[in-house]
């Protein structure tokens, strides 16, 4: 059934290649590399050390309960908060925010011996989601959602549902994820990273690095926000693959009820559409069965559309990852330039599609495809419209 | 307006399995324990060899519930059910299990993330539907029933299971000082609810004090997070009477969800207040 759309009004972001949304998009379109090895915890046992980590986040954005995901989510709602142009009543602002792994290098500390009372409290999945509407002063609802790597898509949708239903009229809305050594080990003893660099959809792709950043977006019901806006989220779906916990399901079922169920709740068809942004993490299975589904669910239009994936620069950033490439997206349509698919040089005849390498295309998409995959069979998509100032 | 009725319930806790497992007085059952910790169900099959206590109690919660409503597992199968998982900290075990292990224990690191719980009933029980993972506490559920209510309004799935998991062993010592974030005792539980459509009318409210199902979980089986408004649900569908309002508090957060029977021809409520 189709869905009303909202309003993205404003977005914030702090990422590795960029702690704003100018800075962002800047490096985006240069194709900045913003993976190096990492110094903020150890990493000389792991098989590899790279990653997309923030080498400096600023001082306003470390509150003084919290860690370091509390901290990047911080930065972000900091960038959101220079460009809101509404203030809209805390007492009906709820806050939406999606995780991969949460803040568990608090647990890391806590098990370390520093298990204040209200350091558990900072390791649970949703502390940041609470300093954030502390920070805030927001008094709606307060979600965590933790669909894995999809999180930061699937809070999207969710607070698109919270205005729809006038639980709230303003949702701040996004992902988080911070580098640990906690994830770190764990992507390492899987040998999902890899030791060259990320290349999605590339023939010699070996795998994703990860990354660190959150984005967060102000959503409205159309009718409430202002003119001057980044876009609409037309159509969010999800669907679970239901074949195993730790890798995507081999014909990407999941995935294409995801995609589906949110082009029906936009109301549009794959015909429609005018870009996508891939999951792309670099794996060599992600990325095929990606394009499997896409073939599938868009049929003869799949060629046609321009697609990108931007982890190539900022590493997968896991529960944040949903939102930024949201927000690319939106950027995408706003600034007239598609960006490039950063490590993508050499095509896989399995990914034949119409991916953007080295450089930036020229081109205004409307009508947008975001998709995300996360363990746990966890599959989201997003339809996002750009806005065209003065339209 | 398509409304919702609970279909069936399932539940698991440190009691035992059901309702009739929970003591009149929990606090008094516990006899001094902090933690009321629930038996790893003997679940069959190799697949579950590295499955966490918390994935397993999911899918024997799961299972309760198809037996309490007289149904096969094939009448959940596919994408037309939903799946909405809420946990304020069932990772907690395997997060910690995770960091205390000296080598990478790579099978188990997928496991590390909330949405294991709902990989694995997913699995289990061929759950191909769209889903939502909450992390939170009681108001978190209570909004997973609603989004549930929403997603059967708009027809997006032709059943919906709500479903939450706590578990605390492993964490006890953690959850020792935190005692402003949860009461004693912690009892671990999961619990579920296979909702469609019907006549109830789910209504979210500002719950200012605790309803009197929220008083009467907490009596009957002491803390347990999440879970609790679906053990409510569990009680109100065992004795036969209206759920009527559902709350919750966790953290800084209090939430209510005013359950009407509309079928029994009950007083509407507003649905804020």
């Amino acid at each position: 059934m189709r869905a009303d759309a909202v309003a993205i009004v404003a977005a914030g972001v702090a990422t590795p290649i960029g702690m704003d949304v100018e800075a962002f998009w800047s490096a985006l379109l240069t194709g900045t590399d913003g993976t190096s090895v990492i110094e903020r915890f150890p990493v000389a046992d792991l098989r590899v050390r790279r990653g997309g980590e923030i080498k400096k986040l600023p001082a306003s954005s470390r509150p003084l309960l919290g860690g370091r995901a509390t901290q990047v989510l911080m930065a972000a709602a900091d960038d959101l908060g220079r460009r809101m142009p509404t203030k809209p009543d805390p007492a009906r602002v709820a806050v939406v925010v999606g995780t991969a792994v949460g803040p568990v290098g608090e647990l890391e500390g806590a098990l370390a011996g520093d298990a204040r009372p209200r350091r558990l409290g900072g390791a649970l999945y949703d502390g940041p989601a609470h300093a954030l509407a502390r920070r805030l002063g927001a008094r709606g609802p307060v979600l965590t959602v933790s669909t894995a790597c999809a999180s930061g898509a699937t809070a999207l949708g969710l607070a698109a549902d919270l205005l729809r239903d006038d639980e709230a009229d303003a949702v701040v809305a996004g992902g988080f994820d911070a580098l640990s050594r906690f994830v770190m080990r764990g992507f390492d003893a899987l040998r999902s990273l890899t030791r060259e660099r990320v290349r999605p959809v590339d023939r010699r792709r070996s795998g994703l690095l990860l990354g660190e950043g959150a984005g967060l977006v102000l959503m409205m019901r159309e009718a409430d926000a202002p003119r001057d806006r980044l876009g609409r989220l037309l159509g969010h779906g999800s669907g679970s693959d239901g074949s195993h916990v730790a890798a995507p399901d081999p014909d990407g079922r999941g995935l294409e009820f995801s995609v589906r169920s949110a082009l029906a709740e936009a109301g549009v068809t794959g015909a429609d559409l005018d870009f996508v942004s891939a999951h792309g993490t670099g794996t060599p299975l992600n990325d095929r069965i990606e394009t499997a589904v896409l073939k599938r669910v868009l049929g003869p239009r799949a060629t046609a559309i321009p697609i990108n994936s931007i982890k190539g620069g900022l590493g997968h950033t896991m529960g944040a990852a949903g939102t930024l490439e949201a927000v690319m997206c939106l950027l995408a349509a706003r600034e007239g330039a598609i960006p490039p698919t950063l490590g993508l040089e050499e095509a896989d005849p399995e990914c034949d599609l119409d991916y953007v390498p080295a450089t930036p295309r020229p081109a205004r998409p409307r009508l947008m495809l975001s998709t995300s995959l996360g363990f746990g069979g966890c599959n989201a998509a997003l339809v996002l419209e750009g806005h065209v100032t003065g339209a | 307006m398509t409304g919702v009725r609970v279909a069936a319930v399932g539940l698991v806790t440190g009691w035992g399995e059901g309702t009739a497992a929970l003591p009149a007085d929990a606090r008094a059952a516990a006899a001094g324990r902090e933690v009321i910790a629930a038996q790893r169900p003997p679940l069959e099959g190799d697949r579950f060899r590295r499955a966490t206590r918390e994935c397993l109690l999911g899918v024997a919660a799961v299972h309760d519930l198809l037996r309490d409503g007289g149904l096969l597992p094939e009448a959940i199968r596919g994408s037309g059910t939903a799946i909405l998982y809420v946990t304020a900290g069932a990772y907690g075990a395997s997060n910690r299990a995770f960091v205390e292990s000296p080598r990478g224990g790579a099978p188990y690191f997928p496991y590390t993330a909330p949405s294991a719980v709902t990989g694995e009933v997913a699995i289990e029980f061929g759950l191909t539907g769209p889903y939502v993972i909450l992390v939170g506490g009681a108001p978190s559920t209570l909004d997973a029933l609603v989004s549930a209510g929403r997603l059967l309004r708009r027809g997006t799935c032709a059943r919906a299971l709500v479903m939450a998991v706590e578990t605390f062993a492993e964490c006890a010592d953690l959850y020792a000082p935190a005692r402003w974030l949860v009461g004693r005792p912690l009892v671990e539980a999961a619990a579920c609810a296979l909702l469609v459509p019907g006549d109830d009318v789910l209504a979210p409210r500002v719950a200012g004090e605790a309803a009197a199902s929220e008083r009467a979980v907490r009596q009957r089986a002491g803390e347990t997070a999440s879970a609790a408004p679906l053990i409510a649900l569990a009680l109100a569908r065992n004795s036969h009477y209206d759920p009527g309002s559902l709350s919750g508090a966790w953290r800084e957060r209090r939430a209510g969800l005013k359950w009407t029977r509309r079928a029994l021809g009950l007083a509407t409520e507003a649905g804020r207040t």
